[in-house]
């Protein structure tokens, strides 16, 4: 549709079907950008977005190819390099200092004094020519999808349609991608015409569907195929994957080839013949081969007087833009006057998906494999490809054209002569070359100059494993970021029943692995003291909360933990360890025993889903017939804790609520406050405590029950930061935090909570192997003189031996506390040390109430 | 078809919902020199190997399948 776009606030009509590149360039513009390092001028190229020539900036949006950019209405389009723009830029001095910016200059220039680096940094950033990013936060989030097929064919092309066709034909499920719309890249009519015949089959075959507007941008084992489409990333899994991407124009390296004004020839066809614009008023063609008088045709239909010329290209001259060119023609030496030279050198396959794919059921069709090929032999080439047996690739791999000056790279600014002095400064092949100059790193990402790089290194004389093509790798095309964050960048916020109640009540969320907490309610100390004086409580329905039923299930305990189990009897609880196969402590929890041989088990907030892939996988092992019901998400809890907790139980409940009826540890089921709970007498804050379970549900009842009834004990809950000093009173340890991932119970004193007489458990075998072995390292209860720092390191005579894990400042024991690491010297377990300017004492655990007393009142 | 994991208790599935669980092993080990190598020496097969995999985002079961490691095939 007719239109106009806002190029640099000046109106740009556009005709139905242009792109924002052949829309500007009816307009007379041929400068579109400055070059990366020498602020060269740089105009259109490839026309098939390949190359980094025309980028702009589109409604905001840096680095869109003009070239593939339809135009729409009202679009916003800037070019964005330059000082103050493109076409007249006062950077352009740059160009005349290339003695300032020698290839490599980041490894050379600016190392003294090394102040300096930063200052010349941040003028070197601001003075590339790159587009800026758009610092206005604007995020869009994108989406990942997965999908499946038997064939994934890339490009739709010729070749592309005719191989989703035959592999649709023989019954495989077959999806075809494309970046643009089908046949966007193509100049003659004739094959235009044949991609709408075949993509109409393509369209009528029930098991083929067609994706445009997708880039591929990697493939990787599986075959499995990332494609960045509109809606975001879409990865294919697929059978086997058939590369129809065609081939790009060759580059032609010479002095001036960067110039405005030189175009590769497909792209000056296309834009003559899809837009109706010739790259310039007087054009020559130099090339051979059957396009070439096509391309001729095209562009005097489109209005300019064209020459064709055979021969080689010895320079393209001019200042601003290309003004004529020098051609070695079988007649000699010849220079022609124009404002476009079309260059038709042949075609470089654009091969890099292929070559990243070997090993892998990918192969390739049409151009990719047979470049230059007529538009029936690429067909044919599909035909075969989606059969099942497609083409080798026949071309030579380097690219044996190149004059002695001239631009390599035009993405990066790499010329033949930085070539050159990098191969004489040691740098003596292809794939060292490409990382000390950048050649090839650029958005094209090789497919234009790669093969160039490689006929240097070969022409220098580099032994063969030297020399070639660079590795392949993702990504061919340029994704956004948005893309590839899409479907990976997802944070899971989980929320208990709770947490409007504690938001309310002006807590502090913290984030505590998936789980949103409440760290404090305004004041850690009220929490605490609420629990070692009067009564609190903590939401803790993060807790992993598991019912083991079923004829197995005290075997699949017995033989899962080191704990004793035979003797619990229902009602009794007991802590629990659970070890890896290594020996090593991978979680701890609590173990209820119910009646009816089944087993509830509580255990750490962040490793639910691994306890239960733990249980799962030992009960299938075992062969033993268990029932894990995993109710993290089913149930809440609420830590009723302190000197008055019974108090409060037995003013909302008519259950028998005393020490007799609920041991310590051990557990009852009793209604509060009219919910029914599972009554757990656990002691981690060291004073009187019950942890009521009950159905998520009611816990906002419940939550307020508690708190309403409290009062009369001038009830305060307390959050995780209360707690950390509340467990580190009473010894207990975190896992993580106080733990390393190699610790067996020995190191962290709890020997105890193993039953070693077990016939078997998972890990005993490993603790008897390493009970041999003497013990190197301890986690040990520590007293400070002042108040330490967490992660402080420990020293015995400025040697390191260990460091703090936890600590904290006791205010009912009026001492600075701690756990942390211990190294033995010299055998023995140093009882003195050093926390940077602090004196730590070993010293006996718990802290709090040694012979828990409080606890079982 | 790449990397559909048979589960026994829903069918053929991604293998992006599944988590790997390693190489199948034997629970026991008879002494400490094959306990060590039972926890920490893997096979690393180049071809068929035994391996389990959790279906932690569908039905939760464990399976056991092999699966050549060279060519990403299961044999079912």
């Amino acid at each position: 549709m007719a239109g106009s776009i806002d190029f640099e606030w000046r109106r740009v009509p556009f005709e139905d079907g242009d792109t924002v590149a052949s829309a500007v360039h009816r307009t007379g513009v041929r400068t579109w950008n400055r070059s990366l390092k020498y602020h060269r001028r740089r105009g259109l190229y490839c026309l098939t977005g390949d190359c980094s020539n025309c980028l702009v900036n589109v409604d905001g949006e840096p680095g869109r190819r003009a070239c593939v950019t339809e135009a729409i209405e009202g679009a916003r389009v800037r070019r964005e390099t330059g000082s103050p723009g493109p076409e007249w830029d006062v950077l352009a001095i740059t160009d005349r200092m290339h003695w300032l910016m020698p290839v490599g200059f980041y490894y050379k220039a600016f190392i003294r004094p090394r102040w300096a680096w930063e200052f010349a940094e941040r003028m070197i950033r601001r003075a590339t020519g790159v587009g800026r990013l758009p610092t206005d936060g604007r995020f869009e989030p994108k989406r990942a999808r997965t999908t499946h097929c038997d064939v994934l064919v890339v490009g739709g092309g010729v070749a592309g349609l005719a191989a989703a066709i035959a592999a649709a034909q023989v019954g495989e499920r077959t999806l075809l991608a494309d970046e643009g719309a089908l046949g966007w890249s193509l100049s003659a009519p004739a094959l235009q015409a044949r991609i709408e015949e075949l993509s109409a089959e393509a369209r009528a075959q029930p098991n083929v569907e067609i994706l445009q507007g997708h880039s591929c941008i990697g493939l990787y084992e599986g075959p499995s195929a990332a494609l960045v489409g509109p809606h975001g990333l879409v990865e294919v899994e697929a059978g086997r994957v058939i590369v129809a991407t065609g081939a790009v124009e060759a580059h032609g390296v010479f002095p001036g080839n960067d110039l405005p004004g030189v175009w590769l020839g497909r792209g000056a066809a296309r834009m003559a013949v899809r837009h109706g614009v010739a790259p310039g008023n007087r054009a020559v063609i130099v090339g051979e081969g059957p396009e070439v008088q096509d391309h001729a045709d095209a562009l005097r239909d489109a209005g300019a007087e064209v020459s064709l010329v055979a021969g080689r290209v010895v320079s393209a001259n001019g200042r601003r833009r290309v003004t004529g060119v020098t051609v070695e023609t079988a007649d000699g030496r010849r220079s022609f006057a124009c404002d476009a030279l079309v260059l038709a050198l042949g075609h470089s396959p654009r091969d890099a998906l292929l070559r990243m794919a070997s090993g892998l059921p990918v192969g390739g069709a049409g151009d990719v494999v047979l470049p230059g090929c007529t538009p029936e032999e690429a067909e044919a080439s599909g035909r075969r490809a989606g059969a099942g047996e497609p083409d080798a690739p026949s071309y030579p791999v380097s690219w044996p054209a190149m004059e002695p000056d001239g631009y390599v790279c035009i993405c990066e600014d790499v010329g033949v002569h930085e070539l050159e002095v990098s191969w004489d400064e040691g740098w003596t092949s292809s794939e060292i070359l490409k990382r000390y100059t950048t050649a090839t790193m650029g958005p094209c990402q090789g497919a234009l100059c790669g093969r160039h790089l490689a006929f240097f290194a070969e022409s220098k004389g580099a032994p063969p494993a030297a020399t070639g093509l660079t590795t392949a790798r993702p990504p061919v095309r340029a994704p956004k970021l948005e893309d590839l964050v899409g479907g990976v960048h997802e944070v899971i916020h989980k929320r208990t029943a709770l947490h409007e109640r504690h938001v309310s009540a002006g807590a502090r969320m913290d984030r505590s692995g998936a789980w949103q907490r409440p760290g404090t309610y305004g004041d850690r100390r009220e929490g605490y003291l609420a629990v070692r004086e009067r009564v609190s409580l903590m939401d803790v329905s993060t807790l992993a909360k598991f019912l083991v039923a079923g004829r197995d299930a005290a075997a699949l305990i017995d033989r899962v933990f080191p704990t004793r189990v035979r003797d619990l009897a229902p009602g009794r609880a007991r802590y629990l360890l659970a070890l890896d196969e290594a020996g090593y402590v991978m979680d701890d929890g609590l173990l209820s025993a119910l009646p009816d041989g089944r087993y509830y088990l509580t255990s750490t907030s962040g490793g639910a889903d691994r306890m239960e892939a733990w249980l799962r996988n030992w009960s299938d092992r075992l062969d033993l017939s268990v029932h894990v019901v995993n109710q993290t998400a089913q149930l809440g809890a609420i830590n009723v804790a302190g000197p008055h907790a019974r108090d409060l139980l037995v003013s909302l409940s008519g259950d028998d609520l005393s020490r007799e009826a609920i041991g310590h540890p051990g557990h009852a089921d009793v209604t509060v406050a009219g919910v029914a709970c599972r009554a757990i007498a656990v002691g981690f804050v060291g004073e009187t405590s019950f942890e009521l379970h009950h159905p998520r549900s009611r816990s906002v009842e419940l939550w307020d029950a508690l708190l309403e009834a409290g009062h009369a004990w001038d009830i305060r809950p307390h959050g995780l930061d209360a707690l950390d000093l509340l467990r580190l009173e009473k010894g207990h340890i975190y896992l993580a935090q106080d733990t390393m991932p190699d610790d067996h119970p020995g190191k962290l004193g709890l020997s105890w909570a193993v039953e070693a007489s077990k016939p078997w458990f998972v890990g005993k075998a490993s603790l008897e192997r390493m009970a041999a072995l003497p013990l190197q390292r301890r986690l040990l209860g520590l007293e400070f003189d002042r108040a330490p720092q967490r992660g402080a390191p420990l020293s015995v005579d400025g040697r390191i031996v260990g460091r703090v894990t936890s600590c904290g400042t006791s205010e009912v024991l009026g001492r600075h506390i701690g756990l942390g690491w211990v190294r033995c010297v010299d055998g023995v377990f140093p009882e003195t040390l050093n926390a940077g300017a602090l004196t730590a004492r070993v010293a006996p655990t718990p802290f709090y109430d040694p012979e828990g007393v409080r606890l079982r009142a | 078809m790449s990397l559909l994991v048979p589960c026994p208790h829903c069918g053929e599935r991604p293998y992006t919902e599944f988590t790997f669980g390693g190489e199948l092993r034997p629970i026991e080990a008879d002494g400490p020199e094959a306990d060590f190598a039972q926890v920490y020496l893997r096979e690393n097969a180049a071809g068929p190997q035994a391996e389990r995999w959790y279906h932690e985002a569908g039905c939760k079961r464990w399976l056991t399948l092999t699966r050549d490691t060279v060519t990403n095939t299961i044999e079912r």
